[in-house]
């Protein structure tokens, strides 16, 4: 229990460093980007869209830096994340359009990711020495290539030759999301591409990280024991399998942040409609209410996952819990 | 110490041997290109051919000519960055590691929190944040890219460095009174040397990724030309969907294949590490031939009966009964 | 396999055939056995040889042994580090880990009488996969040296008596495996909420009593312990010893018992073998080994371990160290340790010769009967006195 309550601290502090450092960054970058933004967007947005988007930022640039820092982790609480200057909404509107296809692009892909990578790692440990061997350094090459790289691969050989999958958008274009069948079909069908590409590029990563640490846990005795004690060879696999995984949750924090990353970019190569899309855009277009809401959210959400995963980490570990021998 | 082996493993010298080949390429690159990337008098959107080795883009510049070019940016900045970081996880690990502590709980969180934090959209906000002229110093942006990337490492090398810790040699040099510092880094640090190799070497990985991807969104200079800059040209230029393969290929190749060598090398390095993982012995069709079973079977092991060349020297009790 | 034996081998089946134990045995011209085909012998492995690695760089670790083992009886295997104690025991049991590699001898073991009133004999190395699984743990058990890594960590302790059960012994209910896993926890003096626990919560003494009890799980004939004592302490390790001691008389399944603490099997084992450098140096008794050595090894082995009982002695211990596999010396394997080597044995290895006596063997130049050979004083006693095992009381839930 103990360990549960130093990762939650662990996160609440992350939370707050990534929320000043959110606060923190325009105030202190060269060029005053804050009062440049104001005076750039005068003529084009409402006094009081003006009005939201200083206060997102912690009021008048006038007060003391602290003043401001509370303004602004009060305007964070009431849900003011400032208003878009290129979309002329509000932050958080947008945002709960466009989280949702990002969250499912990457819940889907992780967990596919990570099941088939450790499960074709698990049987690549076991069988070492094998003709499954030559598999390492193909998906070696396939780790090696950025995200965005392969699904422009993928967008180039089905998006212009082969026209097997649907390549641009999340869903097809004549139908309005709702909770129809087709639509529901649809959205699935858009999403192939963008999964493969990021599974693709990801599996390799859990299959060499299984892979080794199936190899270290097969030479442990307890395999042995469950091999001299004639149990099926599929019981024994299972066995040291429940071990070896066990790094791979825990590193599955980290390599949450690292999908987050990749599904951005296939985001934009596919034109898929979730906060990638958004981010690039506002990148370019200096959008910084935007990219700051964009980013908090990212951010807020792979702590979340992380918490999950650690959740997951020490129901899993029985060595984890804090009973001590009588 | 222990002896140095050089790895004959295949798949290292692979590694080494792509990875020098593209630190080559980082040196001559430049003076090997044909023609100046910028240089855009050719015809537009030539395929490969003997004249442009990789056709041409949009604006009629030789692909070729900036594949070559483009490598120095990309792997000049991947490797201050990768150094960069490595040097930073490498004082926080140790120090972390070996002092122990208060040092350890304030160090430890930083690197937890660094971690915690996804790279990508930290270095998005905070490169779109810079001024505009600095985005073209590529130092900068390098030093951005290890800020995001030097978590990893520290925590690595923080976990190696409190199990040497308690190890003899390190309580030794404490008992004879040697300086924390030196200790630190003149006794345990040459121990970490593999780890320290393989947590440079995926910096150099994340670095490179995280280079490129901030090139191919554009939010590094365009003056200067990497292999992200050429994808970010043949996005937005549309050329998958026009079939343009050989405009992003050649960039989107290079990148796996330094990226393929570094994972190369950290394999080796894994191996000499963790000795289970080196290959047991034999090749399965050397096995074969030797009249073993294809391989190792956990619970079955193998019987082999050889020709006995030397007597045994303890013969079994009367009477012989095999 | 020479063919002056009328034992046809029992056993095996390949893939193709059927799967079932083929039982084969004719009378057996081997003077030990007493009755058809093995009769009392459970286990017969012989001219067995190991090797670590293959081809050039093969290393004998284990050369050309002979064990054989009756019903209800304690082998004791004695021996330093890499004299190739487990190995042998491994490899028989067709457990070893590569590179381990059999290249020679058999391992019979016998499963019982069959129908037709025949012994089910099988041969553990030419055995298939499925044979081995059926019998593995039922009828031969193993207990590893090392509890802690030997049971699954994320596994509770009761969780891994029901695979074993589950696996073996299809008819049982849940209720029935639970129940014996109890009555088994029992036995070792362990109390039922330890069913609940994971490895790491117990202690090392209670963990090996859980290996002990595991192994006992499916009443095997035969239980071999490698090195179970080794890693507890002195008392724990009595405790250990004496229970061994008590479910052996009550069960009556035979044991071979791997150490290199002679003084522990001289009280728990009928027979003891003395292993050197992947030979074997001595068999006998073991009271007989215990009062009257007949190796110089051997007469080492017992100096250098105090009993815990009887008179005190001078300690003394065996100068040098074991032989390196790669580069054995010439001649008798022990000789540049041996105070009583002659030039004999720097040329020539001794082979294991029967003594007169019954049942005793011994792998050294001293015994052979050569003219001029003066057998040493210490070497050739006849009886020092009975040596009496002392019970221990045994408490019910020991921490």
């Amino acid at each position: 229990m103990r360990l549960i309550g130093r990762r939650l601290a662990l996160y609440a502090v992350t939370a707050w460093v990534a929320i000043s450092v959110n606060f923190l960054l325009p105030h202190l970058m060269p060029g005053n980007p804050i009062q440049t933004l104001i005076g750039k967007i005068q003529g084009q947005v409402t006094p009081q869209e003006i009005e939201a988007i200083r206060l997102s930022f912690g009021g008048g640039l006038d007060k003391p830096l602290l003043t401001q820092y509370f303004t602004y982790l009060g305007q964070l609480l009431h849900g003011n994340l400032g208003v878009s200057i290129t979309l002329s909404q509000p932050v958080t509107t947008i945002l709960k359009q466009s989280v949702p296809w990002t969250l499912g692009l990457i819940g889907i892909s992780t967990v596919l990711s990570f099941i088939i990578g450790t499960v074709c790692g698990a049987l690549l440990g076991w069988t070492r020495g094998s003709r499954l061997d030559s598999l390492i350094p193909t998906a070696t090459f396939f780790q090696a290539i950025p995200y965005f790289f392969l699904a422009t691969v993928m967008l180039l050989v089905f998006g212009s030759d082969l026209h097997l999958f649907p390549v641009l958008g999340a869903y097809s274009p004549s139908l309005h999301p709702g909770w129809t069948w087709s639509f529901a079909v649809s959205a699935l069908r858009y999403a192939e591409l963008p999964v493969v590409s990021i599974v693709l590029s990801s599996i390799a990563g859990w299959m060499l990280g299984m892979r080794n640490m199936m190899i270290t846990v097969v030479a442990e005795d307890f395999v042995l024991m469950s091999v001299a004690m004639g149990l099926p060879k599929r019981k024994v696999i299972m066995a040291a399998a429940r071990n070896a995984v066990l790094p791979s949750i825990a590193n599955l924090s980290l390599a949450i942040g690292l999908v987050v990353s990749g599904a951005l970019l296939v985001e934009l190569v596919f034109n898929y409609p979730g906060v990638g899309d958004l981010l690039l855009n506002a990148v370019q277009n200096e959008d910084y209410p935007l990219i700051q809401g964009i980013f908090l959210v990212i951010t807020l959400t792979v702590l979340a996952a992380n918490l999950l995963a650690d959740l997951v980490y020490l129901g899993l570990d029985p060595r984890t819990r804090t009973e001590t021998a009588t | 110490m222990k002896k140095s082996r050089f790895p004959r493993s295949p798949k290292v010298i692979l590694g080494l041997c792509i990875v020098g080949f593209f630190l080559l390429l980082t040196i001559f690159g430049p003076l090997l290109a044909p023609f100046s990337p910028d240089n855009t008098s050719f015809a537009p959107l030539l395929t490969p051919s003997a004249h442009h080795w990789f056709g041409t883009t949009s604006l009629g510049q030789d692909i070729f000519s900036q594949t070559l070019v483009g490598a120095r940016a990309t792997i000049v900045v991947a490797l201050v960055a990768g150094l960069v970081a490595t040097m930073l996880s490498m004082v926080v690990g140790i120090s972390a590691g070996y002092i122990g502590g208060y040092t350890d709980d304030g160090l430890s969180l930083m690197s937890n929190v660094f971690l915690a934090i996804p790279g990508l959209p930290l270095l998005i906000v905070i490169d779109s944040y810079l001024p505009v002229n600095s985005r073209s110093n590529t130092l900068v942006i390098g030093l951005i890219i290890s800020l995001t990337g030097w978590a990893w490492g520290a925590r690595v090398i923080r976990a190696q460095t409190m199990s040497l810790r308690n190890r003899d040699f390190v309580e030794a040099s404490r008992i004879i009174g040697e300086k924390r510092h030196r200790v630190m880094f003149f006794e345990v640090a040459p121990n970490l040397l593999p780890i320290l190799a393989s947590s440079l070497l995926f910096t150099l990985l994340y670095s490179i990724g995280a280079y490129v991807t901030l090139a191919y969104i554009g939010l590094t200079s365009t003056s200067v030309w990497n292999w992200g800059t050429m994808l970010f040209w043949a996005q937005n230029n549309n050329a998958p969907l026009s079939g343009e393969w050989y405009w992003f290929v050649p960039p989107g190749v290079c990148i796996a294949l330094v990226g393929t060598g570094l994972a190369l090398l950290n394999f080796g390095i894994d191996e000499f590490i963790n000795p289970r993982l080196r290959a047991a012995g034999l090749s399965s069709k050397q096995r074969r031939k030797l009249g073993l079973p294809r391989r190792q079977r956990l619970g079955l092991t193998p019987v082999l009966r050889t020709k006995v060349t030397t007597p045994a020297p303890l013969a079994t009790t009367k009477p012989v009964t095999t | 396999m020479s063919t002056e034996s009328i034992e046809v081998s029992g056993v095996v089946t390949s893939a193709n055939e059927t799967s079932d134990v083929s039982v084969v045995t004719t009378p057996h011209t081997d003077q030990r056995t007493d009755g058809p085909a093995m009769g009392q012998r459970i286990l017969d492995v012989r001219n067995f040889s190991i090797d670590y690695g293959w081809g050039e760089g093969a290393v004998r670790a284990v050369n050309n042994v002979d064990l054989h083992l009756n019903r209800s009886t304690v082998l004791g295997i004695a021996g330093e580090s890499g004299s190739g104690k487990s190995t042998l025991v491994y490899g028989f049991t067709r457990l070893l880990r590569s590179p381990g590699v059999i290249v020679g001898g058999e391992a019979l073991f016998n499963l019982g009488p069959s129908e037709d009133g025949t012994d089910n004999i099988i041969d553990l190395v030419t055995a298939s996969e499925k044979e081995l699984r059926s019998v593995r743990w039922s009828n031969i058990s193993v207990v590893l040296q090392s509890a802690l890594s030997a049971l699954n960590p994320v596994l509770r302790v009761g969780t891994q008596f029901e695979q074993v059960l589950k696996t073996h012994r299809r008819d049982m209910s849940k209720a029935d495996r639970r129940a014996r896993t109890v009555e088994l926890l029992a036995l070792v003096g362990l109390n039922e909420d330890r069913l609940r626990r994971y490895p790491h919560e117990l202690s090392g003494g209670q963990r090996q009593r859980v290996m002990i009890a595991l192994a006992l799980a499916l009443d095997p004939e035969l239980v071999i312990m490698d090195e179970p004592t080794t890693a507890l302490d002195v008392v724990t390790q009595r405790e250990i010893i004496s229970k061994l001691y008590e479910l052996r008389s009550r069960f009556g399944f035979a044991m071979i018992f791997i150490t290199h603490d002679l003084s522990l099997l001289v009280e728990l084992a009928d027979e003891i073998v003395v292993m050197y450098a992947g030979a074997m140096v001595e068999r006998a008794s073991a009271q007989a080994l215990y009062d009257t050595p007949r190796h110089p090894y051997t007469l080492g082995l017992l100096n250098s371990f105090p009993p815990m009982h009887g008179v005190r002695t001078e300690l003394t211990g065996i100068p040098g160290s074991p032989p390196d596999l790669t580069d054995l010396p010439t001649g008798c394997n022990f000789h540049p340790r041996c105070p009583y080597a002659m030039d004999r044995c720097l040329k020539e290895s001794p082979r294991l010769e029967e003594l007169g006596e019954d049942g005793r063997s011994v792998a050294c130049w001293l015994h052979s009967g050569d003219e001029g050979v003066v057998v040493p004083v210490e070497l050739r006693r006849t009886g020092r006195g009975k040596r009496e095992p002392i019970p221990m009381p045994v408490k019910e839930d020991v921490s």
